[in-house]
């Protein structure tokens, strides 16, 4: 057994969808922990899959947070150079189409093994374009590895920019990182100021459209990242599949990933599945909400036509 | 053997061409069926009774020979597939209107799903490759569960297109702005801006792409992907 | 006294068309008549009044089979109706776009004719196997330049949507050598195939199906309405051409039948040829090996395009509608595809004329088969890749 699969568990999974096991990790090259929103798992992923030739293209989003006219608006990307993944590492709390550039990645960049990663609504869109392509042509055996993130839910830019800007009080160019954790929102400036909400202030600027998702953990992807259950600096790992498990493994061999039993951390797992079942009974509340008003059911709008 | 009969209506042709773009794999498709019709493949020259018919290409209700070639259809064949927009969902043929020196009474074009009783809808202009070759494998497979969403498309309600996915997605607090839409485009008509669908009009077809790949209008099921997706089956 | 026959549907290509034939008592062709029996979906009249780009992006599926030359020739229509200049990388890429096509038609159309000239099934299935691949390889550059192999999409007014990257040039350039090699191949099969057909039923290469109309050609590998002296060119209707004695035939004909300097010409491999080597093969089936040879030709051009490209160069003139006419002239797989635009000052099509590739050959092909055995009708209108 692998030095990884020994410290792999099994959670509830009901609610984190079916998987190989969980675990805590983070990278352990300084490079990327400065960059990434958390222990940098899905840089150092895509890093390792670009170098090694596993990957060809990685389908990410980037922000600026110096553009003139909208900072820290994400824009979806195909990287295909290693040394430009970190320019994406971070987690952005808005809408980024990176499935729009899927096409693109195959197409104009040749990309023949593409690894994504998204939210999982994206990745569910993905998956869905491998089963049933009607408009995707040539993709379906392109895609090499899905990453999922735990996601509650987004915000639409200006949502973002009223809580950073209205709630936390921080322009939008001041903001050098974002996070959701401990029951807050986050605003770290560049001046290393740090400024809070509590989570409950930002639900009326949430998305509409992802209270009918009762998908928490990308329960889809090869592998799902996130910050939940872990400790600060570290993140909470779902592999699901072996082609995901076989590279992870391969990482941890050549000392790229440090990783820990999820059971010896804190938070742990109980929360990771805590929040999972609120947003799936919450969701589901909606979902039943809007179809007694006579509104679509997700994945059911054609029957209404 | 399932007898398999391919026919082209008023259409380009470039479904077939999709289907042949399955490349080393379309022998294999080929041999899984028994090709008992198809005029742009072979000497066959009338459609003979068949298990399974592919249409391609509108009907234009001005042409006796091509509403007779279609309702005969209904004679000929167990089960109907309108294969591609112009069949499916009318496509860009639902700006033709006739005039046309050659043929000035040529002007009504409409789906097939118009004029006879059609089984399944596969919609896109034209289809991905991919796409025809799911689809009837799940036909060959009898998995009509996953054949139903195309049932539906059939029953030929709506265009499916930009419009749609604007009344019936994002109108309807569906859309979470993954950008699937823009990709299935096969036009490019579709740009995501702050996360949401516009479509340019000018570009839109009317094929059905955007609407039917959508994640949030027609959902597979969790264990289909899981099946036949994520079971290593795509390696 | 000539007896009537009746081929219905001709097959093995693209559309609906109808042999008819009258023919002497030991079933030679006196007179032949090659009638488009398609529907008339009216890409012309549906132009009228809609927006440019609307038009460029419909016309391209007028064939599933060439859709790059359509989108290609409109694009250009456009350009000079308009007054558009498209950057030099816009304007190699969208040659380099149909050139994929090109080869992926080409072989297609060899795929067609198989059964004209193969009967071993293992001979015929490790063909369409190599055809296949070629197709592949035609595909993936139309897909990688143009955006979707069928009915491309970043061919636009005013050059093309987007550059291809680097990785991707690197991509194209080791496939399509690849599809050298296999093209190589091909082109000796196709020799030995149609030269063992000659030689087995007894046909003189040179002699058989020829016929004495001019050739049209404008460019080798892309298009050029210098070229074409639109004066010159007349479209009439069948009643017209083939007159009231043969009214029968005529009104079956759906289509225009456009004739330069008064007489059908051929158009397509064995034309571009004629016109830019100055060779004149005279029997029909050369035009299989020319094809053939052209394919080669196209990957090459395809190879020194990629050479000549800058990846990061502009490739889309940005543009403001003018009122103007303009002249779109391509190079289909089939021969000279022409699209004539008519546009406001706001950029909608007043008017819109298409001379399609194959329209030109429809005459031709009657004429090759006159003279020859009705048994030979549909193998030699397959020449022609209709």
């Amino acid at each position: 057994m692998s030095e990884l699969e020994e410290v792999m568990v099994k959670g509830d999974e009901e609610l984190l969808g079916e998987h190989l096991g969980v675990f805590t990790a983070r990278s352990t090259e300084r490079r990327i922990l400065k960059a990434a929103q958390d222990g940098g798992i899905v840089s150092a992923v895509m890093i390792y899959g670009l170098e090694e030739g596993k990957f060809d293209g990685v389908i990410a989003s980037v922000t600026d947070p110096d553009d003139p006219e909208e900072p820290w608006k994400p824009r979806p990307v195909v990287i295909t150079d290693p040394d430009e993944v970190l320019e994406a590492a971070g987690t952005k709390y808005t809408y980024c189409p990176n499935v729009s550039v899927l096409k693109e990645a195959v197409r104009r960049y040749g990309c023949e093994r593409v690894a994504m990663v998204g939210t999982p609504c994206q990745i569910r869109a993905v998956r869905k374009a491998q089963l049933l392509p009607v408009g995707m042509r040539h993709v379906p055996d392109k895609i090499e590895l899905l990453i999922g993130i735990i996601c509650m839910e987004n915000f639409p830019y200006e949502g973002l920019k009223t809580m950073v800007e209205q709630l936390c009080g921080v322009w939008m160019r001041e903001v050098a990182k974002m996070d959701i954790g401990k029951g807050k929102f986050w605003v770290y400036t560049d001046d290393g100021e740090v400024k809070t909400i509590p989570i409950d202030e930002t639900h009326p600027f949430e998305g509409e459209p992802c209270h009918v998702c009762t998908d928490y953990c990308a329960e889809l992807s090869d592998l799902t990242a996130g910050s939940v259950g872990s400790p600060d600096g570290w993140s909470t790992v779902i592999v699901r599949t072996e082609k995901a498990l076989e590279l992870l493994n391969e990482m941890v061999e050549q000392g790229l990933l440090e990783v820990k039993s999820i059971e010896e951390v804190k938070p742990g797992l109980g929360l990771v599945e805590k929040l999972a079942q609120a947003k799936k009974s919450k969701n589901q509340k909606e979902i039943e909400e809007r179809k007694e008003l006579g509104l679509p059911e997700p994945g059911k709008v054609h029957e209404q036509l | 053997m399932v007898r398999l009969a391919y026919v082209q209506l008023a259409g380009c042709c470039g479904c077939l061409v999709s289907l042949a773009d399955t490349y080393e794999r379309l022998l294999d498709i080929l041999d899984e069926v028994e090709l008992v019709y198809c005029q742009t493949l072979m000497d066959e020259r009338e459609v003979p009774e068949c298990d399974v018919v592919l249409v391609e290409g509108a009907v234009c209700l001005n042409h006796e020979e091509c509403v007779e070639e279609a309702r005969e259809l209904e004679e000929k064949a167990e089960t109907i597939v309108a294969l591609g927009a112009c069949a499916s969902t009318g496509n860009f043929m639902r700006y033709s209107r006739g005039n046309e020196q050659s043929a000035p009474t040529h002007e009504a074009f409409v789906p097939l799903t118009e004029v006879v009783d059609v089984d399944y809808a596969v919609p896109g202009c034209p289809p991905a490759p991919e796409a025809i070759e799911r689809f009837l494998t799940l036909l060959l497979e009898g998995k009509t569960e996953l054949l139903e969403p195309f049932a539906k498309l059939a029953e030929g309600k709506t265009e499916y297109c930009g419009c749609d996915l604007m009344y019936h997605v994002v109108n309807k607090n569906m859309c979470m702005g993954c950008g699937t839409c823009a990709a299935a485009c096969p036009t490019r008509a579709i740009e995501v801006v702050d996360g949401r669908p516009v479509v340019n009009e000018d570009r839109c077809i009317k094929c059905g792409a955007c609407f039917t790949q959508c994640p949030r209008t027609i959902w597979p099921g969790d264990e289909a992907i899981k099946e036949l997706v994520m079971g290593g089956e795509e390696e | 006294m000539s007896e009537r026959a009746e081929i219905q549907p001709t097959t093995r290509h693209e559309g609906h068309a109808k042999l008819v034939l009258y023919v002497d008592d030991e079933g030679y062709v006196e007179r032949a008549f090659y009638l488009n029996t398609s529907a008339i979906r009216g890409f012309e009249a549906m132009a009228k009044g809609r927006p440019a780009e609307f038009v460029q992006v419909a016309v391209m599926r007028i064939c599933g089979i060439c859709q790059a030359t359509h989108g290609t020739a409109s694009a250009e229509a456009f350009e000079r109706a308009m007054g558009i200049e498209p950057p030099r990388d816009g304007r190699l890429l969208r040659e380099l776009c149909a050139l994929g096509n090109r080869i992926q038609s080409h072989v297609l159309h060899q795929l067609l004719v198989l059964d004209d000239f193969v009967e071993d099934e293992k001979e015929k299935v490790e063909a369409v196997k190599r055809i296949q691949q070629i197709r592949k390889i035609g595909q993936y550059v139309v897909d990688v330049v143009g955006g979707e192999g069928i009915h491309p999409p970043n061919i636009r007014i005013g050059g093309m949507a987007e550059n291809i990257s680097e990785s991707a040039r690197k991509r194209l350039y080791r496939r399509l050598r690849e599809a050298r090699e296999l093209m190589e191949e091909q082109h000796e099969f196709m020799k030995e195939v149609v030269e063992r057909f000659a030689e087995e039923n007894d046909l003189d290469m040179d002699e058989f199906g020829r016929h004495d109309q001019p050739f049209l050609a404008t460019h080798p590998t892309y298009g050029d309405p210098d070229r074409l002296d639109l004066d010159r060119v007349v479209e009439v209707l069948p009643i017209e051409y083939y007159g009231e004695e043969h009214k029968e035939e005529a009104y079956e004909h759906n289509g225009q039948i456009p004739l330069y300097d008064g007489v059908p010409v051929e158009v397509g491999p064995r034309s571009r040829y004629v016109v830019f080597d100055g060779v004149d093969p005279r029997g029909v089936l050369y035009i299989h090996i020319l094809r053939s040879q052209e394919t080669l030709a196209a990957i090459d051009r395809c190879l020194n395009i990629l050479e000549e490209l800058n990846t990061s160069g502009k490739t889309l003139a940005e543009w403001e509608p003018r009122a103007g006419t303009g002249v779109g002239v391509h190079e289909a797989p089939r021969g000279t595809n022409v699209h004539i635009a008519r546009v406001n000052e706001k950029g909608i099509v007043e008017d819109y004329r298409i001379i399609a590739a194959s329209t030109w050959n429809f005459p031709v092909v009657e004429k090759a088969i006159e003279g020859e055995h009705q048994d030979y009708a549909e193998v030699i209108m397959r020449c022609y890749d209709i």
